[in-house]
């Protein structure tokens, strides 16, 4: 209760005459302390995107050029990052277990196949781990080269990046149905490594805009690696 | 389209009544007070400047506040009681409560019972049914309430984890998470893309919007051919969206309507899924 009467001394302090949160304390960029850490608002101008921005820095993720890193210049986006990372741990687990089924009813037409829930956990720590965790790090090793980094330039160019395993997923299922070939294994593998090496591509002519130095090579390098790494784990434990 | 009025207090016990009433007293000099909770008809249009905050009919009239200034804001809250489906009945109840206090909490159990249910029943038809003489759909819900979604999640849960044939309580753990997380990062996300609305209200609305799937699980549980657990879906699943369309468009800019939008079919597609794959 007491609890209570501070959230209504809390409110009541807040409380203007017009509308809700996302418009009040637009002056308020306080960042630097708990109550800019806690309020809705100061995370509001990283979701300043309208749709057509979003759709096209999708697009222009998929075919690895320059224009990206152009393109989030004035304003990252963090709306992108979470939404692409939670289709895909969607997908994955979806059709994670779809493959699971259509292996199971060829090599046993009778046989009773289950849902496996592990594959949404697995999905949802190692996607938006990876999304989350990788650019933190990168944002850190940077800092410590000297190089001034933006952290949310950094979580938006790495979601942005894997987009393009989404339509890969999809296209590991239904690429064959369309074409009426039986999905082996050649195939799976082939379109994981073409997305994997667009994904990676991507995120080292970005990395390689962001730091413009040679000394941080490996920097850059292993961020290629470690994309890369990701899609063979996508297709090992996923679709295999 | 501002939702000023946002301020979901459950004071639930006296000595705090009483100290959240002085608060409010304190803190509300010259501002409208907009309660969040006040009695359904009267709910958003009550512009009260200087009365203490009007508790919702089954609360306990509290004995140390002055009666006369909330008696006297109730006629003018009776007055500008707008048509609300299922609201006569409530402004009897209002006036009676703030005149004498109705002590609901020795009231038989079956009525509060009864009374709830009557309210989740009547959220659910302005939602979720098709009806075209509907207020406008975009203010829907003036009187929301989280039992309605409590127990459709949690039925929802159940049904899919008895559905599972392994990993029950794991399923359960899911498909609970999903949904209420799913509702909270849903609600946060319109409000971050500039929208407006209520946070409570939103998550209300989006739990609501689940019984379609709900009854969905409910047919596949018991339904055992995969075409037919296909269709069923699907159709629960497009009405479910259909029903939270017009909720979730009207509360951003059209820009970014799709935005708003794509994360609630994500949701919803999801949990279908998830309910033709349980088996």
């Amino acid at each position: 209760y007491k609890l209570l009467k501070l959230l209504v001394q809390a409110v009541i302090a807040e409380e203007k005459p017009s509308a809700g949160t996302s418009q009040c304390s637009g002056e308020e960029q306080a960042a630097n302390n708990w109550k800019g850490f806690c309020s809705l608002s100061s995370y509001t101008p990283y979701f300043n995107v309208d749709t057509e921005v979003v759709v096209d820095r999708i697009i222009s993720s998929v075919y690895p050029m320059d224009d990206f890193s152009r393109k989030i210049d004035g304003s990252p986006d963090l709306y992108g990052p979470v939404w692409i990372s939670a289709t895909l741990v969607f997908m994955l687990a979806a059709l994670g277990n779809y493959g699971t089924y259509l292996i199971q009813k060829r090599s046993e037409p009778n046989g009773d196949w289950e849902f496996d829930v592990s594959y949404v956990d697995w999905a949802a720590c190692v996607v938006f781990g990876y999304a989350i965790a990788v650019p933190a790090a990168f944002y850190f090793l940077l800092q410590y080269f000297g190089l001034n980094a933006n952290l949310v330039r950094l979580w938006c160019m790495w979601g942005y990046s894997l987009f393009v395993f989404v339509p890969a997923s999809v296209s590991i299922f239904f690429f064959p149905l369309l074409f009426l070939v039986v999905p082996s294994e050649i195939f799976r593998w082939i379109i994981i490594i073409l997305a994997g090496s667009a994904s990676s591509w991507f995120v080292y002519l970005n990395l390689k805009v962001s730091t413009e130095g040679s000394d941080t090579m490996p920097l850059v390098v292993s961020a290629l690696v470690l994309q890369f790494a990701l899609a063979l784990f996508i297709k090992i434990f996923f679709f295999s | 389209m501002s939702y000023g009025d946002t301020i979901p207090l459950h004071p639930s016990s006296q000595s705090d009544i009483d100290e959240i009433e002085n608060l409010i007293n304190a803190g509300a000099h010259s501002a409208t007070v907009l309660p969040a909770r006040a009695p359904s008809p009267s709910r958003a249009s009550i512009p009260v400047s200087h009365s203490p905050f009007p508790l919702p009919p089954y609360q306990k009239m509290p004995p140390s506040s002055s009666p006369t200034p909330v008696v006297s804001s109730v006629p003018a809250a009776a007055a500008t009681t707008t048509t609300a489906p299922g609201g006569s009945s409530r402004i009897g109840i209002s006036t009676d409560a703030l005149e004498s206090p109705p002590d609901t909490l020795t009231e038989p159990v079956f009525d509060t019972v009864k009374r709830d249910l009557t309210r989740i029943v009547s959220n659910l038809k302005l939602v979720v049914f098709p009806n075209p003489y509907r207020e406008d759909p975009g203010r829907a819900l003036r009187d929301w309430d989280l039992w309605g979604p409590f127990f459709f999640i949690v039925f929802l849960g159940l049904t899919l984890s008895w559905s599972a044939s392994v990993k029950k309580s794991e399923v359960f753990a899911v498909a609970f998470a999903i949904l209420a997380a799913g509702a909270i990062i849903l609600t946060l996300n319109v409000l971050l893309l500039g929208g407006h609305i209520i946070f409570f209200q939103s998550l209300s609305l989006l739990g609501y919007c689940l019984f379609p799937l709900a009854v969905g699980a409910l047919v596949c549980m018991l339904e055992g051919n995969v075409i037919i657990k296909i269709v069923v879906v699907s159709m629960t699943l497009a009405w479910s969206c259909w029903a939270a369309y017009p909720f979730i468009s009207t509360a951003v800019n059209p820009r970014r309507k799709a935005l708003a939008l794509y994360p609630v079919f994500l949701m919803y597609i999801s949990v279908g899924f998830f309910i033709i794959a349980i088996d």
